[in-house]
């Protein structure tokens, strides 16, 4: 059955609003601006303010004291970087920890999130709450107790693998023990966060692949890893950007850079030069440095993610 | 309905005002620092607050205990007086290292504590860099001299200086030790040596530790000297005691890469090969020797009363003093502090004064020294039956300390604003070639080449 409609008649404009006076409009027009202003203002505080700071501060030598001058240095702070040894070996130092770190941060949290996606209700909140502890334990109160575990004498690590290793004070193992201390304190997070991303995936494209006739390896495989790859893809960013930053309490409680600056890494480093060595002109330089090189990190994993990611649109 | 949002308001502004009124750098013309006035006695009634920055509040048990005292005893004296005492900002494990750094950031901020207990170590940095205000130019050069002539027993000569810098004075030595030679008795005769006859030479020491390491499989000596937690007051002792110098006389050259220095490190290096000295970090070293696991251990008095708690009723704990470098003589050097005035006001300087002469005077040392087991300036008191002659009697430990005053010389700060970065720099070759095994002289010549711009007017 049709019911018959009228057709507009050709011609005739269809209605517009009165334009409002220019004063308003512009009001209007800024009403969101103002809105952000606090936060950008905070922003620039906060971060820019600083940031040109450091650069600043980077062609200077000054010892952070307010009766002395600071002297202008022009690009010797940058010069005398590249000529010791000490950057690049602790960005090698650096890099060795991010890898050290990937297990602890992206695979073993993916294995443990697939593995326990069977957990289910109380159980499942009181595991989660299990995981999540190391990851609330203060850095610097963990490290008092692994420094007793790791003692040479009679702490339990020792004990336990029969070893007299003195963990912290040999050049091998002191980077190998921060990193795994590193690793469980992050394990948690990093749990937690594969656990939301495994949550999100809606459990459709399994069933139907089950029904298709794929084993739960080919489901894991082909639909599940592809739609968690947002959330892999941003543990990675985390741990290549913060591990330094992770490490830093750490190392700072327990090995204070040594044993022959086998643990100096460079956000250490950069504490170093500014704050027990008061050489901030040094130290913002190392900073610059650092702020450039991570920045070209983050856009190239920025730029990776964009492409590797399946979204689930 | 307006007002929370003019309370918002009023914190957003000072919100911002706070955030872009602070953080700013510093100015790049030189200041010019007047030259501290003399300043007058207190009214009577004029009533003054000082803060007293120190080290040992952040040590707890037998130190805050013992300061907490003092200070109490202080007030009672000078009613007028109210003194704060804290401990240095920062969160080190030792409160110790926290010092420069709390007094810079609160120089900083404008409010340096007005008397502070800062490191002979940090001595050039302090007088020229931190502006620690001359002693000598605030209440008289005859003043400071009568309070280290004291009322009955002087300061020890070597002592007195230690906080000079160029004839002027601008701290009074407060607390500091030698290295001492503190040894296991038990473990001596387990192993068949003689502890009344302890070892007085390095190749002695090495000979004593392998026996120990033989015969009771515990570790035979360590060395608290060689590490960068350490710092550099022992590591220059054992220098000096080998004929040689960290740094030359005229503070202009560094001296560490010199063949003295290279023997001293080679030496612990092979002690530590060799197995009879253990590869620990500083904390580890002094732990397991209070639990009675190492045979000897060169370390400060400071620590004094770890080993005496730990030695209680298991085993028996000696001193002696420092060993030499066969024929030649032993030249202890002094770790510790001295007490700076950072005040600005007329009345907190001459406050911080009082503060001084009390806890330099000889009824502090004997509580001091009594508590803590710490060296006594006023080595006098020692035989003064109304002072320490009884503690002194009772532990014989102290007698190394007292008997290496005497020909003693001070722990030399290194110049310049970069100071610690020669400083960790020289100590981190050394530990470097000592525990992991790096070649003592390439090391130390690498660390001296890389110093030696940092150090003012220096020649490469």
């Amino acid at each position: 059955m049709f019911v018959e409609v009228v057709a507009p008649a050709p011609g005739s404009p269809p209605p517009r609003a009165a334009r409002p006076p220019l004063g308003r409009r512009v009001v209007a027009g800024a009403q969101p601006y103002l809105y952000l202003a606090p936060a950008l203002a905070l922003l620039g505080v906060w971060t820019y303010r600083p940031l040109a700071q450091t650069v600043q501060l980077s062609f200077y030598s000054w010892n952070l004291l307010p009766s002395t001058p600071m002297t202008p240095v022009g690009l010797r702070n940058y010069q005398r970087l590249i000529d010791l040894p000490d950057l690049g070996q602790a960005a090698v130092r650096t890099v060795v920890v991010i890898v050290g770190l990937l297990p602890f941060s992206v695979v073993i949290p993916v294995l443990v999130g697939l593995v326990t996606r069977q957990v289910r209700d109380r159980a499942r909140v009181v595991y989660q709450a299990m995981v999540f502890a190391p990851t609330l334990v203060a850095p610097v109160a963990s490290a008092a107790v692994w420094q007793w575990l790791l003692d040479p004498g009679a702490g339990v690590v020792n004990k336990v693998l029969g070893t007299r290793l003195n963990w912290l004070h040999e050049t091998g193992s002191a980077q190998f023990a921060i990193i795994v201390i590193t690793g469980w304190s992050v394990l948690g997070f990093a749990t937690l966060v594969v656990s939301a991303g495994l949550a999100g995936i809606n459990g459709d494209y399994g069933e139907a692949a089950q029904l298709d006739g794929a084993s739960r390896g080919q489901i894991t495989r082909w639909i599940t890893l592809p739609l968690l790859s947002p959330t892999l893809v941003f543990l990675v960013l985390m741990t290549v950007l913060l591990s330094a930053q992770w490490t830093f309490p750490l190392i700072d409680t327990l090995t204070q850079g040594g044993p022959a600056r086998a643990t100096t890494n460079v956000y250490y480093l950069l504490w170093d030069y500014s704050f027990h060595s008061y050489d901030a002109g040094l130290g913002a330089a190392a900073g610059v440095l650092l702020f450039a090189a991570f920045g070209l990190v983050a856009a190239g994993l920025v730029r990776l993610s964009e492409r590797l990611s399946f979204h689930d649109d | 309905m307006t007002r929370p949002r003019t309370r918002a308001g009023i914190a957003l502004a000072l919100g911002l005002a706070l955030a872009t009124s602070g953080c700013g750098l510093g100015s790049t013309e030189a200041r010019q620092t007047p030259a501290a006035a003399r300043v007058p006695e207190l009214g009577p009634d004029q009533k003054v607050s000082i803060v007293f920055e120190s080290y040992n509040f952040g040590q707890a048990g037998a130190w805050t205990d013992t300061f907490n005292e003092l200070i109490g005893k202080f007030r009672q004296a000078h009613p007028n007086i109210t003194v704060t005492a804290q401990k240095p900002q920062g969160n080190s494990a030792n409160p110790a290292t926290d010092t420069i750094p709390s007094v810079q950031s609160q120089l900083a901020a404008g409010n340096p504590p007005d008397v502070a207990q800062l490191g002979f170590s940090d001595l050039d940095f302090t007088v020229h860099q931190l502006g620690a205000k001359p002693l000598d130019d605030l209440v008289g050069r005859d003043a400071v001299q009568a309070n280290f002539a004291g009322a009955k027993h002087p300061y020890a000569a070597s002592a007195r200086t230690l906080g000079d810098w160029d004839g002027r004075t601008y701290g009074v030595p407060f607390v500091f030790s030698t290295p001492v030679l503190y040894f296991n008795a038990s473990l001596f005769q387990q192993s068949g040596l003689d502890p009344a006859n302890p070892p007085k030479t390095w190749a002695e020491v090495g000979a004593a530790a392998a026996k120990i390491k033989a015969a009771t499989g515990k570790d035979g000596a360590y060395l608290d000297c060689l590490t960068k937690e350490a710092k550099d007051w022992c590591f220059q002792s054992l220098v000096r005691s080998n004929g040689g110098r960290v740094l030359s006389a005229d503070r202009k050259s560094l001296t560490f890469a010199d063949e003295p220095a290279v023997e001293v490190v080679r030496l612990a290096q092979d002690l530590v090969k060799s197995g009879v000295s253990p590869k620990l970090a500083q904390k580890q070293g002094y732990e397991a020797f209070a639990r009675g696991d190492i045979g000897m251990i060169l370390e400060t008095s400071a620590v004094q009363a770890t080993f005496v708690k730990g030695a209680q009723g298991k085993w028996d704990l000696r001193s002696t003093t420092m060993p030499s470098f066969a024929g030649k003589p032993v030249v202890p050097t002094n770790s510790g502090a001295s007490l700076f005035v950072f005040a600005g006001d007329p009345a907190k300087q001459r406050a911080a004064w009082e503060l001084i002469r009390f806890l330099t005077s000889e009824t502090a040392y004997v509580t001091i020294s009594s508590k803590i087991g710490y060296l006594p300036l006023r080595t006098g008191l020692v035989d003064d039956p109304d002072g320490l002659k009884e503690w002194a009697a009772k532990n014989p430990l102290v007698r190394p300390n007292l008997d290496q005053l005497a020909h003693m010389e001070p722990w030399v700060s290194f110049p310049g604003a970069n100071y610690l970065q020669i400083r960790d720099g020289m100590m981190d070759a050394v530990e470097n070639a000592v525990y992991q095994g790096a070649d003592p002289q390439a090391t130390l010549s690498a660390a001296r080449d890389r110093a030696a711009s940092l150090v003012p007017g220096g020649v490469r």
